[in-house]
């Protein structure tokens, strides 16, 4: 029995809606309980800001296109380069890191659970083998549905049931976390070298429009009961005017579950784009934010814009090839089987640059403008917006006007005539942070019943010990202490073992994999379907190879859903 | 004034490469200050590969000579951003000699390995030998190379000279080898004896070749010809890389249609 004691930590953990109260937290084999023996090792915490460890419910850091970005940027491999130190590897690469280079990073900031956002079901494989090397941190992963051939049918003949049949036949298969919609339709109407615009446009040949592929996902998650909702990229990312668009995408989304929300809308920052062309290209985050607050059934998150090197990557193919078009940068496009597509465009985003100002402000403004916390998630789309290591500073703006004014200062200078920013004076307390780092990312993941994202008894012992004493700093002043603690972690604790001390990490733990098993009636099971077969002429493998066994998984745990069909 | 001499000591196993980007004159500027080499994997201080003697002293890097004699050829990164002073190469020099250097002068009196000033952005280099693959190039996944200063080459230069360069002058008074000024988006590259493939996917920038290029890319428009106003030789004259929509120049004495 290990047991380990947390001694004057300065808890704040919304779920259990505990705001900077001096406790104990008793730790015993990996669980967090009431109280622990005398025996146990101690832990002295000091009055330091402890959280239930960090989740970030969309970022790309495992699987394919991860890896593209890493082979097609040799000058981002050097740049983060770190020795092996210890039981720590090597590590290398900035915006695309190593396996090890994300797990690292992400450990010293108290970040102990992640979800890959979008993970194309064949390249499944791939995504669970970089998983067991991405070892501090549990993992989920988003299954690509956007543009795959069995669902638009089914949505086509109007049949359901099948929609949901293939949905679970392939989270089961892929072993999947949760349905992941990038542009949907357009990725497919890309093969045919055209676009999705919005959500009435027709995808060629299958005649489904993205509103009825969003709808009957959002009706096929809700009966077969998944953990988290549809996790939506909206159509026609990053072009003026879209804002419109995503305006009509939230009003199609119904009120169906009354644990969490019933759509997860991915950095909206790229999104809320008012304007008609880059000339009068502007901000309409006040209308997103509005329109967010009135539907409790929508959390976003924010995709946050930093300035400096990224590499972007998507499902979305058609709009990495504009971002192409823009730069006239390197660029990979992958057409992945009869399920989706991708694209790799590094870029860089400038302060001098007056489009690049107006979306790093915007993404601060949502978050600013959501009244709600639970509804809005602090993220950078890792590394489409920035790298995560910019977190940290993102906590900084939304904490400090002053330090918002600051950066505004030495961004261009049109950028006031565009956005509202410099208008809003909200500065997030550090409950707020807390509910937009954690507890958010597990109510909207749906994980609070797997022990995830906070620290009441029963729940998974992950915990991270930020070196700052709440009560004495006054974060919209000291906006640079609070950068530096959310850094590094005193302690980053996962499953009751320290797995970071003061950004050392030790290379050893037990991460696991979750995943989804939704169990439906004989009649849907998709394993035997002569119909569902015939798909699989058109694939470069074979039904029995696509599958991922359980047994090439790392440590996994099963998520077993009873669907309602 | 202050000269360094590095002596490179007898080596039993001279294959082991050696990094020594620690050299470069402002480091000793403070005589006493420690400085490493890395010996294959590991660091060991510089007088272990070196025999190290100093005249004179100096308190700014612009009064420092470094000369470095001895098996030389294998000692990678001398002179990585060196901003001021001169470095003298007695013989060969390993790879990546003058890496984002932004002043000062290296001058070496063998030959260079590849790399050589890759994304410099000033000062002067002059190989009296010859010069390896990548001189003056952007290292691999880079977008630009060199962005300022000078190389001067006296022999022959290999493949990709001049690699995305984007600024500053090459001159390379031999040969070069293939695909040189491949990506230029800037600058001037100056080969005085033949090349081949030259200027791929070129967007800026000038280059001539006084001599001969073999397998000329078909994505060059002829512009004319013109004499050059140095050697009086006549050039022809090319705009391209048209397949980039590229507004670089091209002229050479002669050429050979792949």
């Amino acid at each position: 029995m290990a047991e380990l004691l947390i001694k004057n930590a300065c808890v704040i953990d919304p779920i259990n809606r505990i705001n900077g109260e001096m406790m104990d937290i008793a730790v015993r084999d990996g669980m967090i309980v009431e109280s622990v023996g005398p025996a146990a090792a101690v832990i002295d915490a000091g009055g330091a800001l402890t959280l239930p460890g960090g989740i970030d419910s969309h970022t790309h850091i495992c699987g394919t296109k991860v890896n593209f970005g890493r082979y097609m940027s040799p000058e981002d491999m050097r740049a983060g380069r770190t020795t092996r130190r210890g039981e720590m590897h090597a590590t290398s690469g900035y915006s695309v890191p190593t396996c090890y280079g994300n797990s690292y990073r992400y450990s010293a900031m108290g970040y102990t659970t992640v979800l890959e956002g979008a993970m194309a079901p064949i390249g499944a494989r791939h995504t669970h083998e970089e998983f067991a090397h991405t070892p501090l941190q549990d993992a989920m992963a988003n299954v690509l549905f956007d543009g795959n051939w069995g669902i638009m049918q089914a949505i086509r003949d109007g049949d359901q049931d099948r929609v949901a049949a293939i949905v679970a036949w392939t989270l089961a298969a892929a072993k999947g976390f949760a349905i992941k919609l990038t542009n949907p339709g357009g990725t497919e109407a890309w093969g045919w070298g055209k676009n999705i615009t919005c959500i009435n446009d027709r995808v060629p040949y299958f005649e489904v429009t993205p509103t009825e592929i969003i709808r009957s996902m959002i009706r096929a998650n809700e009966s077969l009961n998944l953990p988290h909702s549809v996790h939506l990229h909206c159509n026609n990312l990053g072009t003026p005017g879209n804002y419109a668009c995503t305006l009509g995408t939230f009003d199609l989304v119904p009120d169906l579950n009354d644990k969490r929300q019933t759509l997860y809308a991915t950095h909206v920052q790229f999104h809320s784009y008012g304007g008609s062309t880059w000339k009068d290209f502007c901000s309409k985050s006040e209308e997103i934010a509005r329109s967010l607050n009135a539907k409790p059934q929508i959390v976003i998150d924010m995709g946050q814009v930093m300035f400096g090197k990224t590499t972007t990557m998507t499902a979305d193919g058609p709009m990495e090839f504009n971002l192409y078009r823009l730069h006239h940068n390197k660029w990979s496009n992958h057409d992945v089987e009869l399920e989706t597509g991708s694209g790799v465009v590094p870029v860089t985003y400038r302060r001098s640059n007056l489009v690049n100002s107006v979306m790093w402000a915007i993404g601060l403004e949502l978050a600013l403008l959501a009244r709600n916390p639970w509804q809005c998630i602090l993220t950078t789309d890792n590394p489409n917006g920035a790298p995560f290591v910019k977190y940290p500073e993102i906590i900084g703006l939304l904490m400090s006007q002053k330090y918002r004014s600051k950066i505004f200062a030495t961004v261009h200078p049109q950028t006031e005539h565009r956005t509202p920013l410099q208008a809003i004076d909200r500065e997030l307390d550090w409950y707020e942070i807390a509910v937009m780092t954690r507890a958010a990312q597990a109510k909207a993941l749906g994980i609070i019943d797997l022990g995830k994202g906070h620290l009441g008894p029963g729940a998974i012992a992950d915990i991270a010990i930020y070196p700052i004493q709440i009560k004495d700093i006054d974060p919209s002043k000291e906006y640079e202490q609070v950068i530096r603690a959310f850094q590094q972690t005193n302690y980053t604790i996962k499953g009751g073992n320290v797995v970071s001390r003061n950004g050392y990490c030790t290379g050893t733990s037990h991460n696991t994999t979750y995943w989804v098993k939704p169990e439906v009636p004989a009649a849907l099971d998709l394993d035997h379907d002569p119909e569902f077969e015939k798909y699989f002429q058109l694939y470069t493998v074979r039904k029995s190879n696509y599958i991922v066994q359980e047994r090439a998984l790392h440590l996994n745990r099963c998520i077993e859903t009873e669907a309602s069909l | 004034m202050m000269t360094v001499h590095l002596e490179v000591k007898k080596r039993k196993n001279p294959y082991i490469p050696i990094e020594a980007d620690e050299i470069i004159p402002k480091n000793f500027i403070n005589k006493d200050q420690e400085l490493f080499v890395w010996r294959g994997n590991r660091k060991v201080p510089l007088e272990e590969v070196f025999l190290k003697r100093i005249e004179g002293t100096a308190s700014y890097a612009k009064e420092i000579e470094i000369v470095i004699t001895g098996e030389s050829g294998r000692i990678k990164r001398v002179g990585e951003y060196m901003d001021a002073g001169a470095i003298l190469i007695e013989g060969d020099i390993g790879m990546h000699c003058g890496n984002f250097m932004s002043g000062g002068t290296i001058e070496i009196r063998g030959d260079a390995d590849a790399w050589l000033g890759r994304e410099m952005t000033g000062g002067t280099i002059v190989c009296r030998g010859n010069a390896g693959d990548y001189c003056g190039s952007g290292y691999r996944g880079e977008k630009k190379g060199m962005r300022g200063g000078t190389v001067e080459v006296f022999g022959d230069a290999g493949d990709f000279t001049a690699e995305a360069l984007a600024g500053g002058t090459i001159v390379v008074h031999g040969n070069a080898g293939d695909l040189c000024g491949a990506e230029m988006k800037g600058g001037a590259l100056v080969i005085h004896g033949n090349a081949s493939r030259v200027c791929g996917n070129m967007s800026g920038g000038t280059c001539t070749v006084y001599g001969t290029v073999a397998d000329m890319l078909p994505t060059f428009a002829y512009v004319g010809t013109t004499e050059d106003p140095d050697s009086r030789t006549a050039l022809t004259e090319f705009a391209g890389d048209v397949a980039n929509r590229g507004k670089g120049r091209l002229l050479v004495h002669s050429f050979i249609r792949a």
